[in-house]
């Protein structure tokens, strides 16, 4: 009988998470230029980075506290081929790809629960 | 004592794999992109085939990708009538190119800078990267859908394979046929090797190879069964084929016989791939799973580890599993 090869472990799967590129990784960390390590010390002006990340803190940081105050309250949507629908908003998901919305209210009829497609939807606007 | 083949699996994919591809050889080794019925085309490290992540964006099925030479960029041809561009480090999708119809194959020229795209509106484009809001460089001819479009001879022609039952060399500059082969049954499949020149291309049951350049028959096998995928060695010493009959056969390349067949996978195997080291290969199936295959069986290499007779205690089956180690990229 013929023995089977030996494996260290078998391939690592998706993480059901998140859409994975690890921003971690050596090959991300040297590649991307967008990401900001101080450890990196990349050529440009650290200044400039210092108050781009400061710049990019607060953007997402008000993105983050929106989608909160956004909680349970009737949001409208935006999005293309002239949609305009309202729904309550419920939550994101973490690479901000959909929206989970109740009572999406829709020209065929109210749809208790829905998925929004976020890269569909051009402006969302509600009151604090 | 005689060693089987085991085949890794990478599941993730919920569809059937219709397309893969792998990089050129990078510093931080190099990679397979998968395309997939559920739209959902994923990039995995090449010789251990861990997932890295997965491109989100495309509204139907992936019928092709591709990664550029240093993994640094991906394009996929979906169902949704767009190929996309990726950022192939973040997973960001970099640009949206539309199209008439279902969009079935993409291939980065070896600069990156352009991109070819072919698919069912019979319409071969030519995408320029940097001016990706230009009008596209289209080249008509083909009577049947496009399934395979490729840069050859250093990007100055460009190898369509269509269902038409027709491969046809074009000029890139002239954009005129330079030379056309015909077909009894359709092109399955059809692949490049660019340092050999030659044209792999699969119909029917057949693998027949071909010098790029004149589109001269260099040799044809006859396979058991009806072949989708045919891959050769970077070596040129073996090429793999897989089919209908859910096996992936191994032919040795210059006597042409059949070396060995394996089973593994549960539906047709629609796809294989040697890597750029030629050390595995990669097949995806219409069971949704991509499997790494050793091109040496036994030999050390990525997730497969070579076992000296005197460490085997058993005649047990099963693989072993030491605690695992963070394996970094």
């Amino acid at each position: 009988m013929r023995n089977p090869v030996s494996v260290l472990r078998l391939p690592r799967g998706p993480d059901p998470n998140s859409r994975g590129f690890d921003p971690n990784s050596p090959r991300f960390l040297a590649l991307c230029p967008t990401s900001i390590s101080s450890s990196t010390g990349s050529g440009s002006d650290p200044v400039q980075m210092g108050e781009e990340q400061c710049a990019r803190s607060a953007l997402r940081e008000g993105f983050l506290r929106a989608l909160v105050a956004m909680t349970n309250k009737p949001v409208q949507f935006d999005m293309y081929e002239r949609v305009k629908v309202h729904a309550t908003f419920g939550s994101s998901d973490i690479d901000v790809l959909n929206f989970q919305v109740s009572d999406l209210h829709t020209p065929i009829g109210v749809q208790k629960e829905a998925l929004l497609r976020c890269q569909d939807v051009i402006l969302y606007s509600f009151d604090l | 004592m005689a060693i089987r083949q085991t085949p890794l699996t990478c599941s993730g994919h919920t569809r059937p794999v219709v397309d893969l591809a792998f990089s050129g050889i990078t510093p931080y080794g190099y990679f397979l992109i998968s395309a997939c019925k559920d739209g959902k085309p994923m990039l995995r490290q090449g010789d251990t085939g861990d997932w890295i992540g997965t491109f989100l964006g495309h509204k139907g099925a992936v019928w092709g990708a591709t990664l550029n030479s240093d993994a640094t960029k991906a394009a996929t041809a979906a169902a949704d009538f767009t190929a996309k561009v990726w950022d192939a480090v973040s997973g960001d999708e970099v640009l949206t190119l539309s199209h008439k119809h279902i969009v079935k194959s993409v291939n980065f020229t070896l600069d990156s800078k352009h991109l070819l795209t072919g698919g069912n509106d019979k319409t071969l484009r030519i995408f320029d990267m940097i001016k990706p809001d230009a009008d596209p460089q289209e080249i008509v001819g083909h009577s049947g859908a496009i399934k395979k479009a490729l840069w050859c001879n250093n990007d100055q022609h460009i190898l369509s394979a269509a269902d038409d039952r027709t491969v046809r060399l074009w000029d890139r500059s002239s954009a005129e046929v330079v030379k056309s082969l015909s077909f009894e049954a359709s092109v399955t499949s059809m692949e490049y090797m660019p340092e050999e020149k030659i044209l792999i291309v699969t119909y029917g049951k057949t693998i027949s190879f071909y010098n790029a350049l004149s589109l001269d028959l260099i040799k044809s096998v006859d396979a058991p069964a009806s072949i989708h995928s045919a891959s050769l060695h970077p070596d040129k010493d073996f090429f793999v084929a897989g089919g209908d009959d859910f096996k992936i056969y191994k032919y040795d390349y210059s006597t042409t016989e059949e070396l060995e067949s394996y089973k593994g996978h549960f539906g047709p195997v629609h796809c294989v791939r040697f890597s750029p080291d030629g050390e595995l290969y990669a097949s995806g199936s219409e069971d949704g799973t991509l499997r790494l295959w050793q091109t040496v069986v036994g030999k050390t290499y990525g997730l497969w580890k070579c076992v000296l007779p005197e460490e085997l205690i058993s005649d047990s089956c099963d693989a072993s599993y030491p605690a695992a180690t963070e394996l970094k990229a």
